[in-house]
């Protein structure tokens, strides 16, 4: 029995271990991990493309001074299936975004998480249905 | 940097959108195992009958792949899950891919897919009951190379070939490179380029365009392949059948399949293309495909070194209403001691498949380049300075 347990176990790393993280491109040749940014600031626009979202996020300095930001979401296919649109998050909403700048320099980031005023996190809430879920019959 | 209590709370969200998710089809997995579906999540259900107006069985619809299963099944691990040890999987999975990385590191640097869907457990599962695509060999592991040294056992493989395009599965472990003579075949033949590389003066993978992998230029996609493997996010496809052809519509990165059916012949042999050359036939309710002539740029991860030999024939059969099972075997003799098999279900989703336009919107690349190009300035005023 134990030895069962122990290659069960041995079994679940192996295949957990396996799991890479997927995504479109390498994010750190892009990105950099040495200059994580949390911007607080207002949606001014979301451009649902691929291979990858961006978010222009208007961001107000300490001395008042608006500067725009892009910021890196991901792909809104699944998201497109599950009902959002472009307009489901209004122009205005008021957004923190953690994440890393760009190394290129500019006003770019790859947004790690986007967390609303209430302290939730965007579109977590649409997670209770699963794109697909329900075929429909057909024949 | 981040709050974990949110991810707590994202992989309790999810771990209860998957208890009502799971529950309802793998009731039906436990049954279907040893019967036609062979470990897939076929049900009892009647099989199917449906035809098309010229009299061939109806693949057409939209459906899934999405899977967490590996190419490769790692030593010591049995054949198939049951029912309750695949739910106890997916949800370990789920949460490993709401949690991600650890803040700070490298390998964080990117954005949360669970807050945008695109985590495996979002879409639909097929539910594979096997803990590997690969069925032949038994252990469900490559066979070895030709002339290869023996190689050590496969680590628990991730999906096709590398690189990280496309959100395509890691390469998988285990195979040594083709190398020399002996065993089946001559030898294999000469190296195919991995990855898109395409060399130059700069020779770092994100130094200059045109080493950066054809997954990330938005060129090709495994999912694609062939062989079809599941890719990491936007897991969607479309079968559309004509009397003369059959379309596949791939989401990811938009690729479009389209098999001749009953076509004489491939393509003469210096003809290659990113998809390569498909001819499809019938074989009772089977659409049975045959690829050769493929393009060296999408041999890579598992079919890097591979030679133009290589011989890729797929199996669609439809099960019931629900699932298609897919079955492929890769036969190369002069990379591989022996030909090897996979198999996995597709089941059925909702349409349409999305557009992906990846191209058009891939401005990684030029971000990438300009981060590498300003990097080098820096250097190279840093080392005038030193001078």
């Amino acid at each position: 029995m134990q030895k069962k347990l122990i290659v069960a176990a041995t079994a679940l790393a192996l295949l957990v271990g396996a799991l890479p993280v997927l995504a479109h491109h390498a994010f750190s040749a892009e990105f950099d991990v040495n200059k994580p940014v949390t911007l607080k600031g207002t949606m001014k626009k979301w451009d649902m493309i691929n291979p990858h979202s961006w978010f222009y996020i208007d961001v107000k300095g300490t001395d008042g001074k608006v500067t725009e930001w892009m910021v890196e979401g991901g792909s809104p296919n699944t998201l497109i299936r599950l009902g959002v649109t472009k307009y489901t998050v209004e122009i205005g909403t008021e957004l923190t975004v953690e994440g890393y700048q760009a190394k290129e320099g500019t006003n770019k980031a790859v947004g790690r998480n986007f967390i609303l005023k209430d302290g939730t996190r965007l579109f977590l809430s649409l997670s209770g249905e699963v794109p697909g879920g329900a075929p429909p019959a057909t024949k | 940097m981040k709050c974990r209590c949110l991810a707590s709370l994202s992989i309790m969200v999810l771990v209860i959108g998957l208890t009502v998710v799971l529950v309802a089809p793998l009731s039906m997995a436990g049954q279907a195992q040893g019967s036609q579906a062979r470990g897939t999540t076929a049900a009892a259900e009647k099989p199917w009958t449906g035809k098309t107006p010229d009299g061939h069985p109806d693949l057409q619809g939209f459906w899934t792949n999405n899977s967490y299963t590996p190419l490769q099944r790692p030593a010591n691990v049995k054949e198939f899950f049951t029912p309750e040890e695949l739910i106890a999987d997916n949800k370990r999975r789920a949460a490993q891919q709401s949690e991600q990385t650890e803040p700070g590191t490298t390998a964080d640097v990117h954005y949360d897919f669970t807050q945008f869907a695109l985590d495996r457990s979002q879409t639909r599962l097929t539910n594979n009951l096997r803990t590997s695509i690969i069925v032949d060999p038994p252990n469900g592991q490559l066979p070895a190379r030709v002339g290869a040294v023996a190689a050590a056992p496969g680590g628990a493989g991730g999906g096709g070939r590398g690189g990280r395009g496309g959100g395509g599965g890691a390469a998988a472990g285990g195979a040594a490179p083709a190398a020399g003579a002996g065993g089946r075949g001559a030898g294999a033949a000469a190296a195919a380029p991995a990855g898109g590389a395409g060399g130059g003066a700069r020779g770092g993978q994100y130094d200059q365009v045109q080493n950066i992998s054809i997954g990330s230029r938005c060129i090709w996609t495994s999912s694609a392949g062939p062989i079809m493997m599941p890719p990491g996010y936007n897991p969607a496809y479309q079968i559309v059948q004509g009397k003369d052809a059959v379309m596949i519509l791939i989401e990811n990165q938009h690729e479009v399949r389209v098999i001749p059916i009953n076509k004489t012949a491939h393509a003469p042999a210096p003809v290659k293309s990113w998809l390569g050359d498909s001819v499809g036939h019938w074989e009772g309710n089977t659409l049975v495909v045959e690829t050769t002539n493929h393009n060296p740029k999408v041999l890579t991860g598992t079919f890097a070194n591979t030679s133009d030999q290589l011989k890729i024939t797929e199996r669609f059969t439809r099960l019931t209403e629900d699932q298609i099972r897919y079955e492929f075997t890769v036969d190369d003799p002069k990379t591989w001691v022996q030909p090897w098999k996979g198999e996995m279900p597709f089941v059925k989703i909702n349409g349409p498949v999305f557009e992906h336009a990846c191209h058009e919107g891939n401005y990684g690349i030029a971000n990438t380049m300009n981060a590498v190009r300003l990097e080098e300035k820096r250097a190279a005023e840093a080392a005038k300075q030193a001078k």
